[in-house]
């Protein structure tokens, strides 16, 4: 499994269409931070808002860096669709962590204010659980569940938008609610996480489902 | 070993692509998979990879398979050292960098893929397709090939095969394979009914001179005859004479 995420996160630097989600990823955080951000869990909230469409369109490319024939040799060469969509999974996620690092340290580092370490860790798993909750919308709209990029496009559009007429319901809304109060982070982000990583299981598995049909 | 046991595909409610394949290939053995375009030849090579399930039917396959599509893309940022590197590892294998050499490649390994023609992405396609032990599926595997790589395929093939694997292609060229059985294909329309008999006993030999059989198998004590479609009604009512009993009847 280490060996397949590591080609496929290579294949993913060397395809270069990592940059342009990375990019507006970097130019927004750099727009939220670049005067007084206000009070640090309301100014995570914020980078929250940004880290969950990002990470939906990065696991989108990390999912369809390889085109479908190539796909089909490395599913064949994995043994199975299951380990190759573990793999995305894993990939996605590695990503997402990543950008939950940066966006939970830009202002520690940036910002005059104080940040202490419970603020940033609460701030950090907040962005972890949006991140988390991108991958799983990502996978259910990239290749093999929807082929078609138009359909992929519109349907992450949707999932992406979604939480914010729901209001206050978990994964995403609820984190953002519990940010804007500055109170019981904690037990939200664990309901949370949890419906993250639900979400994240069942979109492996619909397209480890997927993959042999559509094939 | 590949078991291939009356496989049936059809894509959503469209036409059969496949139906009622029935394959084994034992460790050593070749099956060149002929056949018209449109026949279902890469289909059923997916299904015997394990890219795509099969409608109908069940599928046994070995732990190390390694397929080769039709047409291994022209767009790949990776270079051919890395590319076949990251497999191997993906595999749990050393990369094969001896049959690369051995297949003639020219050219910077070090580049991106997308530079090299197409004869050499085509070898080191196939040299992560043989990196595999224990059956290849190989889809025109000579495509794009020069005359002197394509030699030295042939020989590939055969050393994977003295050394247990079993081998599934296409070939459109028509190359001299040394003992390789042929499956043809005839596409979800098969030419005749195909009918299922019981109590069968020592009459095989006689149902299958009847007039409009095509087809005749033994299949425990009964037979599996394909019957040219304006015949089915005679060689039923024949058969049923002969004191056989119909199981099944499919068009």
């Amino acid at each position: 499994m280490n060996a397949l995420v590591r080609y496929l996160l290579a294949d993913v630097l060397r395809s270069q269409r990592f940059l342009a989600p990375v990019m507006v990823f970097l130019a927004v955080l750099g727009m939220l931070y670049a005067s007084d951000a206000g009070v640090p869990l309301i100014a995570y909230a914020g980078s929250c808002v940004l880290i969950y469409p990002v990470a939906v369109w990065l696991t989108v490319v990390v999912a369809t860096a390889e085109d479908p024939v190539r796909r089909s040799v490395t599913v064949v060469a994995a043994g199975g669709w299951g380990r190759v969509q573990g793999a995305v999974a894993m990939s996605a996620a590695l990503c997402a962590c990543l950008l939950a690092l940066v966006a939970t340290g830009v202002p520690v580092l940036t910002q005059s204010r104080p940040y202490p370490p419970e603020v940033v860790a609460q701030g950090f798993g907040a962005h972890l659980v949006c991140g988390l909750t991108g991958v799983g919308v990502g996978l259910l709209c990239a290749r093999p569940v929807i082929t078609r990029l138009g359909w992929g496009v519109l349907a992450a559009t949707a999932l992406v938008v979604l939480p914010f007429p729901l209001g206050r319901v978990p994964p995403v809304g609820s984190v953002l609610g519990a940010l804007n109060d500055q109170r019981g982070v904690l037990p939200v982000l664990l309901v949370s996480g949890a419906c993250a990583l639900a979400l994240l299981v069942i979109a492996t598995l619909t397209a480890t489902k997927l993959g042999p049909r559509r094939g | 070993m590949l078991g291939l046991d009356r496989i049936g595909k059809r894509y959503g409610r469209g036409p059969w692509v496949l139906r009622d394949v029935d394959l084994a290939v034992e460790p050593g053995e070749l099956v060149v998979v002929a056949g018209g375009n449109g026949s279902g030849k890469s289909t059923l090579l997916r299904v015997a990879a394990g890219l795509t399930a099969p409608t109908t039917g069940r599928v046994r396959r070995p732990a190390s398979v390694g397929y080769l599509p039709e047409r291994f893309p022209a767009g790949v940022g990776l270079s051919a050292r890395a590319y076949l590197g990251h497999l191997a590892a993906v595999r749990g294998v050393p990369a094969r960098w001896d049959l690369l050499e051995a297949l003639g490649f020219v050219g910077d390994d070090s580049a991106p893929m997308a530079r090299l023609s197409k004869g050499n992405a085509q070898k080191v396609a196939l040299v992560q397709a043989l990196q595999a032990t224990d059956l290849l599926v190989l889809d025109e595997p000579w495509s794009g090939l020069d005359a002197a790589a394509g030699a030295v395929l042939g020989e590939l093939v055969a050393t994977a095969r003295e050394e247990g694997a079993a081998v599934l292609l296409t070939d459109h060229h028509g190359h001299d394979l040394p003992d390789a059985r042929e499956l043809r294909l005839t596409g979800g329309s098969p030419t005749g009914v195909v009918v299922e008999l019981d109590r069968v006993g020592g009459l095989l030999a006689r149902v299958s001179e009847l007039d409009g059989v095509l087809a005749a198998t033994a299949v425990g004590g009964g037979a599996r005859l394909e019957v040219r479609r304006d015949a089915s009604d005679g060689v039923l009512a024949e058969v049923l004479r002969l004191g056989c009993s119909v199981r099944s009847v499919r068009s």
